[in-house]
Formats: C-alpha cells, structure tokens, sequence
C-alpha cells in the first residue's frame, strides 16, 4: 500500500501564433518578426480569461492547502510568468508567494514548453540550466527535481538532464515504459539523476475523467480517491497535472476545488502523508530500482507516445517547418532570433493540431485548445495558416544570411 | 430631437485610403482624390480624419486645417523597411491595415465622437481598404455603435476586384462608385454602386494667362499642338494618339504631341511604334525649377513629331500645355471617372475623351467625345477645329462653364446627400421610417433597399 503521495502540477500558458500569418516586411528586425508571428492580443485575453476561472481560485486553494500541511510541487513555464509579469502583476505576486511556501516544491520546466529535447540535445541542456538558474532568480528557489516539456522523457533525454545535477526528473509511468514495473517505485537509469514515475490512471482520473458523467468513476468524491491511493500498491504514488485542471480544464461548477479541498482530510484518514518530489527521492533512494529507458520519447499526453504530437500528417508538415525554422535561425547566429526560433518550437503549436484527421472524443481534447478565434479559418486553413507562420520565419531570415 | 442634416456641427468624417497626401503615399489619382477630398471636407468646417499608408519618417499623427484635418500614418513600422513608396511591401502593409486599423478608429475616433453626439461618416477608398471596412463594421455593431456611423465604400477603378468580397463588402457598407461607366461595370457583377462623381479643387478654374500659353506654342514652333498626360497603359490608347499625330503629319500639317507617361514598360512600345510610324521622337528633360525652365526643356526637344517629357509638370505649367494645345487627348478605352478630361477643361482647353466614365464631356458642346479607337476619328475633329476656329472658343467657353460643376465643393455636396439619405435609412437623421414590416414581407423589398433596411436594425 502505497503511503506516500507526491502531487505535481505545471503552469503553462502557449504563447499563441497570429493566424491568418501575417507577412513579415523584408527586412525586418527581431522585434518586428516577433510582432507579425506571435498574437499577443490574444494571449493576454486569454491570460486573463484563464487568471480569472484557474489561476487565482487555484492559488488561493493551493495556498490554503499548504498552510494546512499540504505537501507538492509546482512547475512554471518561462511563457506563463513572461504572461503573468506583464498582463497581472497581482497573479504573479500570487505565484511567487505559492513558490515561496515550505510545503511547496519548485520543479524545473522547459523553460519555453518546447520541442527542443527532440530537436537539439545540447541547446536543450544548456535552456534547463537557465531555467534553473532563473527561476531560482523570479521565484527565489532553486529546482532540484525537473520536468520537461509534455513530461517528455527517453534515454537521451535523461543523459541531457543527468549532466546538469537535477536530483530527480518525472517521467509518465505508461505500461510501454515501465513494462511489468508498477510507477510506485522511484527509478534510476544507472546514474544518480532518480525518476519519479506519474501514475497516468490515478493522475488522468482527475485531470482528465473528473468532470465526464459518462464515466463510471463520476461523481470521482475526495475519500474514493483517497482510498483508491491508498489501496494502491508501491511505495508511493506520483499524481501529475496540468495547474489548468482547476478551474479551467473542469470548472468550478463540477467540484473540483471542493474535491481537492476535501483531500487531505480523506488522505490524513488513511495514514497517506503527501511529500515533495525532493522528499520522496531522499527517503527512497536507498530502494530505487533500475529502470531501462525508451529510445522514442515518452510523454503524459495522449497515451504516452509521440503520435499524439507527430500522429498525422499536419503535424508531420508543421514538425518539418520547426525544425527548418529551428536550424537556420541557428545559422544566423543571432541570439534574438534563435529565441524566437525556440518560441516557434513550443509543443503547443502541435497539440493544438492533434485534431487534424479525427473525429469525436478523440479530437475533442485538443480542438479544446485551439484558439476560438482560428475556427473561421476552417480546418484546412488553421493547418494551411500555421504553416504559412513558419515559412514566412524562414523567408524573413534571409536578411541575416 | 433628431438631426436632419449633416452639418460640420454633427458630423465627423473618417477616411481610409492606402494613398494620401505625402510623397512616399503619392502613386496616382487616388491620393489626390483623397487629398483633395479630405482638404474640402475640413474647409468646409466638417472634422476629418483621414486615415493612409504615410512616410515612415513623418509623425505617426498631424493636424492641420485649423484642426479640422488630422492625419494618421498607418503602417510605419513596414514602410521603414519598404521606402520606395506605399504600394512596396503591399500585402505587409494591408495585413496591418486590415488587422489594427479598424480596432483604432473604433476606440479613438468612433467612440470618442459618437460620445460628443456626433454623427460619424467614414469612407474607404479602393480596394485595399474593403477588409478593413467589413472589419469594422463588424466590431462597430458588436459595441452597438454602427447605427451612428454611415459607411462608404468607394471603387475608383477594377483594380483587384476578384480579391474583395463583395457579399460582405455590399452588406457592411453602401458601395459607391465615380461613374455612371463603372456602375454599369459593377452591375454586370451584381452590384448595385451609386455614383459620386469625382471632383477637382476650385483652384484649377482660375482663368489660364493666354500670353503663357502663346508662349508655349511658340516655343513648340508647331502648326499643331497636341497634348497627352497618362500612364503608359493599353487602356490610354497612346497609340491611337501616336498615330493621329503621323496622319495629320501626313496632311502637311506640322504637329507636336507632348506626351508625359509614367514609368510603365508600355512606353516603350509607345515610342518605337511612333518611330515605326516615321514620327521623330525626343525626350524633354530638366531638373525641376521654374515654368521658363521647363519651357526651355520643351524647347531644346524640337524640332521633333513627339517629346517624351520625361520630368514632372507641376499643376500650374501642365495648365498652360492645356490651354496652349488643339487637343488634350485624353481618349482612354477604359476610364473610370477621366480627371485628366476635367482638368483639361477646367483650363480652357479642349479634351478629346473617351466614352467611358467621363460623364461631364458632351460632344461638341464641351468637348470632343471619341466613340471609337479609330486614331481618324480624332484627324476627323482636328481638322473640323482648324476649318471652324470659332467652334475652337465655344467649347473652351463651356469647358470651362462645366468644369464648375465638377468642384470637390461640388462632389462633397453630392455625397453629403447621399449621405443623409443613407443615415435616414439608419434612422441616424430625420423621423424613423415606417415599420417595413406592417407594409411589406422583407422578402418584397428591391435587394438595395433590404440591405440598408437589414442596416436599420443595428
């Protein structure tokens, strides 16, 4: 029986590309590049869309979880602060508070959400160092466990982070990852780097099932889920989340914040003791079993593999397009314009395509996050329009070549 | 109480235009339409806004007319990368008119206006502007502002038509049109345009100084003086002017024509067919100065059949050529509106036009009216104006007695009461009409009328 409970939940906001594409003027400096590729109007209506029904009922609840003793740890995006500094400085105060508590743990995170461990190793190393290094600076704590970008995980991945000194990295604890391994064990792939393996069906019942009545687990009530963990064999369970769960993913009508209001009692009931990543990796260390990465990247989207990032055939072009824009903004060797290559990269750009190709419930979850606004585009014309953004990137880098 | 009219005291007017006053924004008679158009407004007391892809090194906002004209650069940001003009870098510059330029005349203009009780007209000019005009008329009625604001859309010209959208552009705007020509052109698409004539300023009806005009003859030292000023295009009929000029050359008659293209390729072919044709062409140029300079330049070119005149023609010195010349030929196959036409008379010259859009020629009466593209027919009313010389004054008489009625005072009149009749659809002006619905099913309406009666319900 599994008698400790490591919560983790991410903070992520995209910075979302401007559709239609705007042509870039030839020429062009950075700041004018960035203008016409990115719709910053539209990321700040967001922003404040989400601040209002997730971030600030979600951190007040977390914050007050905390103060009750509640342990966890809590993942920022450099995209999202980027956000909060700029369109609500009151919500970034919030987040640094939350950051700051005893009870909370700061996880590292790539730093933009993007593709770069698939693209370019040593990029992707030096970025999480920086990410460190500046969370520690905007948050005032200095990460030992990471995160990457959609828990994005394979053996490479792992020698790249092992190299930088993080003390633990999360990784989804999918049957084709771990095989026969249950995910309640702490992990390590012969160096020091431990693994913290997120139990994607305990996790997914909240993150993804909580509000669906269709669900033979609905209405999912705060001692359930406690006894489910409880009675969950291992060492200790690791639930992982998108921050958005509360509030935004599932509204506050379904319950969710009542729910989790509701937990640590039921968890305190049944002897459960929640504790941060870093806590977990010191008392289990000692018990830490070997575990033989994949070659192909492991994700906690979708059902854990890249197909749902690279499954059809718009995100195969749009993929293509990252890495090209990726690869001359590199020739340049212009650091604005690699930045803006990086932002180009973000995961988001092909989450939100995952719908291409399908239908029902399958392509409800990623149509989700596809901006309203683009839908008058048509299908076809959000693909077509996405594509059109990358190469007027690559067309606009002339001028520094 | 609701307003009647629209007045300087109830009415503002915003314009949007690609072209516009500055040099970089000058490419042809668009921006002196707009120019002309939003200096008559402001003088007549009316505050406008005139909205255009301005010089990227001017300030973003200017006023002038004792603050009854403002003007706004648009896209500066681009045109610093594009200094050649307003229409390099085009589609950058009309993603960002389209994209930011409705969500600023809404916030800054509209609503600030629509505060102090005014009534807000706003015109768009061709077809760069149409999106930006669909845009904003939607965002107006989302604040529930566009039943106090008129919206025109004007088509100078064909130019890009197959890149609007016409559903959406007839239903968000009132579509107007320069010409009785063009409207029968936009017709034959389905739409239904109405006309508000183009206009030129009051100025260009001060009387021309004939010493000045001699002047120019003489210099020119030619029996006849024929005079062309148009873009080297097909459409102008350069060539018909070319050979009219080899076949009056043919009848003995010593004939000059000046011919002040653009910097089109078709010129080219203008000018070896001229030389095919036996006819000696020479080019006339000088750097820019005063009229004796310029007509030095015109002299130094003959002895010579055609002078290229290959440096601008300030208003004043282009007058002159106009009155000093048997024949402005302004005989284009496709004419929109015809300003060159209307100029020409407005001097005391005599236009030879096409049988397009230049509505204010009446042949014989004002002008000469060319009906086919026949380069005879102008030999035909060339030598008519040689045997009959007092036929010669009478039409530069009424030329010019016509060109009154085609002021920007006069143009501005026309549109204002179009204006008014749009805004007492909207029920913005006047007594609300009858409830089209307690007389007639929607369905009966004529198409015209249920698009502003849709309008009404905003």
């Amino acid at each position: 029986m599994a008698q400790d409970l490591v919560i983790y939940a991410v903070v992520h906001q995209p910075r979302r590309l401007k559709l239609p594409a705007q042509p870039i003027p030839k020429g062009a400096g950075s700041r004018d590049i960035e203008r016409c590729l990115f719709d910053d109007q539209l990321n700040e209506e967001y922003f404040h869309k989400v601040a209002t029904y997730c971030y600030y009922p979600a951190t007040e609840m977390f914050l007050e979880l905390a103060g009750g003793g509640l342990k966890f740890s809590i993942g920022f995006s450099v995209s999202v602060l980027r956000q909060a500094d700029a369109w609500d400085k009151k919500l970034f105060d919030l987040f640094r508070q939350l950051a700051a508590h005893p009870n909370v743990e700061l996880v590292n995170v790539e730093p933009y959400h993007s593709f770069l461990p698939l693209l370019d190793l040593p990029m992707f190393a030096k970025r999480m160092a920086w990410s460190r290094d500046n969370l520690e600076k905007v948050l005032g704590k200095r990460p030992e466990v990471t995160d990457t970008t959609e828990m994005l995980m394979s053996d490479a991945i792992y020698h790249a982070l092992d190299g930088l000194g993080f003390s633990g990295a999360f990784l989804d604890g999918r049957p084709w990852v771990l095989e026969w391994r249950e995910p309640t064990h702490l992990y390590h792939k012969g160096k020091d780097m431990m693994l913290l393996a997120r139990h994607y069906q305990l996790s997914d019942d909240v993150g993804y099932r909580f509000s669906n009545k269709g669900w033979w687990g609905y209405p999912l009530l705060a001692d359930a889920y406690a006894h489910w963990l409880r009675d969950t064999w291992g060492d200790f369970v690791v639930l992982a989340w998108d921050y958005e769960t509360f509030g935004e993913h599932h509204s506050r009508d379904t319950g969710i914040f009542d729910f989790m209001r509701q937990l640590p009692d039921e968890l305190s009931k049944r002897r459960i003791v929640t504790s941060t990543p870093s806590e977990a990796i010191a008392k289990y260390r000692e018990r830490s079993f070997h575990l033989p990465l994949p070659q192909f990247p492991c994700t906690w989207a979708g059902q854990g593999g890249m197909e749902f990032f690279l499954g059809n055939d718009a995100q195969q072009a749009v993929f293509q397009l990252m890495l090209q824009a990726y690869n001359k903004a590199l020739l340049t060797k212009n650091r604005r314009l690699i930045d803006i290559a990086l932002w180009l990269i973000q995961s988001d750009n092909l989450h939100l395509i995952q719908w291409f190709g399908r239908w029902g419930s399958d392509a409800e979850v990623s149509a989700y996050f596809t901006p309203k606004e683009w839908w008058k585009l048509g299908p076809s014309g959000i693909v077509w329009e996405m594509q059109q953004v990358y190469k007027n990137f690559i067309q606009a880098l002339d001028a520094y070549l | 109480m609701r307003q009647r009219n629209i007045t300087p005291e109830n009415t503002e007017f915003v314009i949007l235009c690609f072209e516009g006053p500055d040099r970089y924004s000058l490419a042809g008679g668009l921006a002196v339409r707009v120019d002309n158009l939003s200096r008559t407004l402001a003088e007549m007391g009316f505050r406008t806004h005139l909205l255009f892809v301005g010089d990227p090194e001017l300030k973003t906002e200017e006023v002038g007319h004792r603050g009854k004209l403002v003007l706004y650069r648009w896209c500066q940001w681009i045109s610093k990368y594009y200094p050649k003009g307003v229409y390099e870098g085009e589609n950058e510059k009309l993603y960002d008119f389209s994209e930011s330029l409705p969500w600023f005349v809404k916030d800054r203009i509209v609503k600030p206006a629509v505060a102090r009780g005014k009534l807000v007209v706003i015109l768009g000019e061709e077809w760069h502007t149409a999106e930006a005009m669909c845009r904003l008329s939607d965002i107006l009625y989302s604040d529930g502002l566009r039943d106090k604001v008129v919206m025109f859309w004007n088509a100078n010209n064909t130019f890009s038509f197959h890149r609007i959208n016409w559903g959406r552009l007839s239903y968000a705007t009132t579509i107007t049109t320069v010409s009785r020509y063009m409207k029968h052109v936009m017709w034959r698409m389905g739409l239904n345009p109405l006309v508000i004539p183009n206009g030129i300023p009051r100025s260009l009806l001060r009387k021309v100084d004939d010493k000045l005009a001699a002047g120019v003859r003489e210099a020119l030292g030619a029996d006849l003086v024929l005079c062309k000023v148009a873009r080297w295009d097909p459409d102008k009929r350069w060539n018909g002017a070319v050979e009219a000029t080899a076949r009056l050359k043919e009848r003995g008659l010593k004939t000059v024509l000046l011919a002040r293209g653009g910097i089109e390729p078709h010129g080219q072919e203008v000018i070896q067919n001229a030389r095919s044709l036996g006819l000696i062409v020479s080019v006339a140029r000088t750097k820019p100065g005063s009229s004796v300079g310029y007509l030095a330049a015109l002299k130094e070119a003959v002895p010579a059949d055609i002078i290229d005149v290959r440096f601008h023609l300030p208003t004043d010195v282009l007058r002159v050529v106009y009155r000093a010349a048997d024949g402005v030929l302004a005989n284009s196959g496709h004419e929109p509106f015809g300003l060159v036409g209307l100029e020409a008379m407005a001097a005391g010259g005599i236009a030879f036009t096409g049988c397009t859009g230049e509505d204010y020629a009446i042949p014989f009466v004002n002008s000469f009216v060319l009906e086919t593209g026949d380069p005879m027919e102008i030999v035909g009313y060339i030598m008519y104006l040689r045997d009959y010389p007092e036929e010669g004054v009478r039409i530069r008489k009424a030329a010019r007695l016509t060109a009154r009625y085609f002021t920007w005072e006069a143009a501005v009149q026309n549109l204002r009461s179009k204006l008014e009749n749009q805004a007492r659809i909207q029920g913005t002006l006047g007594g609300r009409l009858a409830s089209a619905e307690s007389q007639f099913a929607l369905s009966e309406f004529p198409p015209e009328l249920l698009a502003t009666t849709l309008k009404r319900h905003y």
